[in-house]
């Protein structure tokens, strides 16, 4: 007991205060950019991104990235002979729009979607889950297909560094009890039922958060037999966290801008 | 080595092996005649003691016109992965099955068959392994005459678990979505009252498609998507991958890379074990230590961010070597953060230790017995809590470990105690690797580019990955792209044994034996 006691003693307070101050970022590979000054339009990048996500618009020659399909591995700065592409410290990525991460639009193919209906959020739902959820928010996590590195960072949020709980937010153990679902993955075909009958269980109002690129789009996952692109496929999302897997600081940022505290 | 294990061999069936060309020292490959591989695997397995270390097929209708199934053996002694191949007729779609001879080999067969839609035949429980009950029968993905881009219509199949029946026996079924932040898996519990009688584990509900989807694919782009199997075997996956290609191009990577793929490999074998540990304090309710190991692990990520920026230790490795020369000008901070997490390790390990209660829930708690462990060739810290001494630093050691001195820990109960006793020293001997690394790394470059790869080429790439043995297989195509991709990585082979592990233990005391395996269902599952 006395030991126990000596440790706490000897750090008493680990916890990094973020949102409220910035974290030391300057050694984080995050956001990869495409100076469209420096570049010079040879197409490297746009051809060999594993996920497909460089877009090029030749005849404007508008270039850059949908984060919401990048997987963040770095070949973009390594191939890049005129040193436009870099990676940037910028995690604070999340949108509630998939289209603000992306540079051109997004289609979705008729044949993608389900036969059930798309809900779309409303302005008046959203004004009343801030009045709701503004003090706590109780959080259910759905990994729906992801490589659990998502999984592993979600689970970083309960540790003393991000200490997820001095914002009122926790994880429950039952969908019943959730406000939140977070989901990582790209709703595989054998995890599909699971996922509906997860956001089913959760009552209303709720919100989705998709975390990480597998989520969002299906990152380097996208079109094969056995995944979705994207579980806003199966489910309706509110927010979209981009990375491959995405920091701590940029989950809880997710989480935060769903609940419009930011 | 090569042609003493084939002449051995010869001796006993002569007429029924033949030796396939072009094979390397530490691979000795040959074909072998269908209807004797029941009595040439019984010869490798029980006569020379070479554990069944992987088993795959592959569709090579288009290059020979039929099915090759890869019987893969270990000789650890010597360091070297003999193959049997043998050749299957597609209008026969059958091959005989050797799980009745080699336990470990049940799983492999259901799931080639799943895949490639070939029978084992005489395979004692021939159950739907890959897919569930909404996959259509008669469609196999691993044809290369199925498109990998189709998704089927859902259909209704059935599949049945193993009914344990009695008076007061009942079943209690768990998941796919768990309790705790954890990957999807469903568990079927036949119990009496707590204790387990038997527990049938349904996984692949994050099946997806990665070895289909690698085929025809650059090799370029595969490195990124072996990074992704499993995020926190990020490293071990990417190494196996790079060595195989390695192998493959005939490029001899500068020693500096290879010290470093040291450092960063331990780095994740110790942000892993520390991780286990804090969850088998967690599952005890032992909440002071397990959140000073979580303390510990968060050092242990910001030694990555130091190195690399990811705290995954993605877009390290780089066919030919790794992208950058991490390390310079770095060893002190890492040095220094290393320490810092050694002192606290030590004063840890002792807390927890003398804590009666805690010690009570872990001793003689999911023990897996020995002739388990080798019949189902349990892997990693699993398997040496066990009594079964194997790791692939020390049989494959590449040309960095091979200079390096360490120890492996060894432990005899196969209890929840041992593994993680085997964890908290693998954690001292990774400190220490990585400090002996940084050391004694040469100076020189750290990357040798691999140009272009022959066709239809293919070799075996093997590591440790924090949860144990780890084996890639790649054949290479036409214009440096993968023909065939074949994963398997340590928790395909360590979930059998969790199923027995568990019996005879009590149901709360099931997350905890679960923890202290702490297996991948991605890695799994693909």
């Amino acid at each position: 007991m006395f030991e126990i006691t000596r440790k706490i003693l000897q750090y008493p307070r680990l916890t990094q205060n973020y949102p409220q101050n910035p974290p030391d970022s300057g050694k984080f590979a995050c956001a990869p950019v495409i100076d469209p000054e420096k570049c010079t339009r040879c197409g490297e990048c746009v051809e060999r991104c594993p996920s497909r996500a460089i877009v090029w618009d030749k005849p404007s020659g508008a270039i850059g990235i949908n984060y919401d399909e990048c997987v963040f591995c770095t070949l973009c700065e390594d191939v890049c002979p005129a040193g436009a592409a870099a990676m940037t410290t910028r995690f604070e990525m999340a949108e509630k729009d998939r289209c603000a991460l992306r540079q051109n639009a997004l289609v979705i193919d008729e044949q993608i979607l389900p036969d059930a209906s798309y809900e779309i959020i409303s302005s008046e739902l959203t004004a009343k889950i801030q009045k709701i959820f503004g003090r706590s928010l109780q959080i259910r996590e759905v990994d729906s297909g992801s490589c659990n590195g998502c999984d592993y960072e979600i689970n970083a949020l309960n540790n003393p560094f991000n200490d997820i709980e001095r914002l009122g937010i926790h994880f429950v153990a039952s969908p019943r009890h959730a406000d939140m679902l977070l989901v990582t993955g790209t709703a595989t075909r054998n995890m599909q039922l699971a996922l509906v009958k997860t956001y089913n269980a959760a009552p209303d109002p709720k919100l989705v958060v998709a975390v990480g690129a597998c989520a969002c789009s299906g990152g380097i996952f996208k079109d094969t037999y056995a995944t979705n692109n994207g579980i806003d496929c199966i489910v309706p999302v509110d927010v979209y966290v981009p990375g491959c897997p995405p920091r701590p600081q940029a989950i809880l940022y997710g989480i935060l801008k769903a609940l419009d505290k930011l | 080595m090569y042609t003493e294990i084939y002449e051995k061999l010869s001796e006993l069936f002569a007429a029924d092996i033949k030796k396939k060309p072009g094979s390397r020292a530490d691979e000795c490959s040959m074909y072998a005649n269908p209807a004797k591989i029941p009595d040439i695997s019984t010869y490798l397995y029980t006569a020379l003691h070479y554990p069944l270390v992987s088993m795959f097929a592959n569709d090579e209708t288009a290059l020979c016109g039929q099915y090759a199934i890869y019987y893969v053996f270990s000789d650890e002694e010597k360091g070297v992965l003999v193959t049997l191949i043998t050749l299957i007729e597609p209008a026969d779609e059958e091959f005989l099955s050797i799980s009745r001879i080699i336990p470990a080999a049940a799983l492999y067969e259901r799931e080639i068959h799943d895949m490639f839609g070939l029978t084992p035949v005489g395979h004692p429980h021939a159950k739907r392994l890959v897919f569930h009950s909404n996959w259509p029968d008669g469609e196999y993905p691993l044809r290369k005459s199925f498109d990998g881009k189709q998704r089927l219509a859902f259909a209704k199949e059935t599949v049945a678990f193993t009914k344990v029946s009695g008076e007061g026996v009942f079943e209690i079924p768990v998941g796919p979505v768990h309790a705790g932040i954890i990957e999807p898996g469903h568990f079927r519990f036949s119990v009496a009252g707590e204790p387990i009688i038997h527990l049938e584990a349904q996984l692949y509900y994050v099946h997806k498609g990665i070895e289909k989807m690698s085929e025809g694919q650059s090799i370029e782009r595969c490195l990124y998507v072996s990074e992704r199997i499993s995020g926190d075997e990020t490293f071990a996956n990417s190494f196996a991958y790079c060595r195989a290609i390695e192998k493959i191009a005939n490029v001899q990577i500068p020693l500096r890379a290879e010290y470093i793929r040291v450092v960063f490999a331990e780095l994740e074998r110790l942000t892993s074990h520390l991780g286990d540990l804090a969850g088998i304090c967690l599952d005890t309710a032992y909440g002071f230590a397990a959140f000073q190991f979580r303390m510990m692990r968060g050092w242990s990520y910001l030694i990555a961010d130091e190195l690399c920026g990811m705290r995954f230790l993605r877009g390290v490795n780089k066919l030919g070597g790794v992208r950058k020369d991490f390390t310079a000008g770095r060893e002190s901070a890492v040095t220094e953060q290393l320490k810092r997490i050694k002192r606290e390790l030590t004063d840890t390990a002792e807390i927890m230790k003398s804590n009666s209660m805690f010690i009570d829930r872990v001793e003689n708690t999911g023990i897996l017995s020995q002739k388990a462990a080798s019949d189902l060739h349990a892997v990693g810290p699993a398997a040496r809590a066990s009594g079964v001494r194997s790791d692939v630093r020390k049989s494959f050691p590449g040309e960095a470990y091979k200079r390096l001195d360490f120890t492996v820990p060894e432990h005899n109960n196969g209890d929840v105690n041992c593994r993680m006793n085997v964890k908290i020293e693998e954690c001292f001997a990774s400190i220490d690797l990585i400090f002996a690394a940084l050391e004694s790394m040469p100076s020189g470059k750290v990357l040798e580019p691999v140009g272009s790869v022959a066709p239809y080429m293919s070799a075996f790439g093997i590591t440790e990955s924090p949860r144990g043995e780890n084996i890639h297989w790649i054949m290479t195509g036409e214009n440096n792209t993968i023909f065939r991709y074949k994963i398997r990585t340590p928790s395909f082979c360590n979930w059998p044994a969790v199923c027995h592990a568990v019996k005879g233990n009590i149901v709360p005391d099931f997350p905890l034996i679960n923890k202290s395996f702490n297996l991948s269902y991605a890695g799994n599952d693909l």
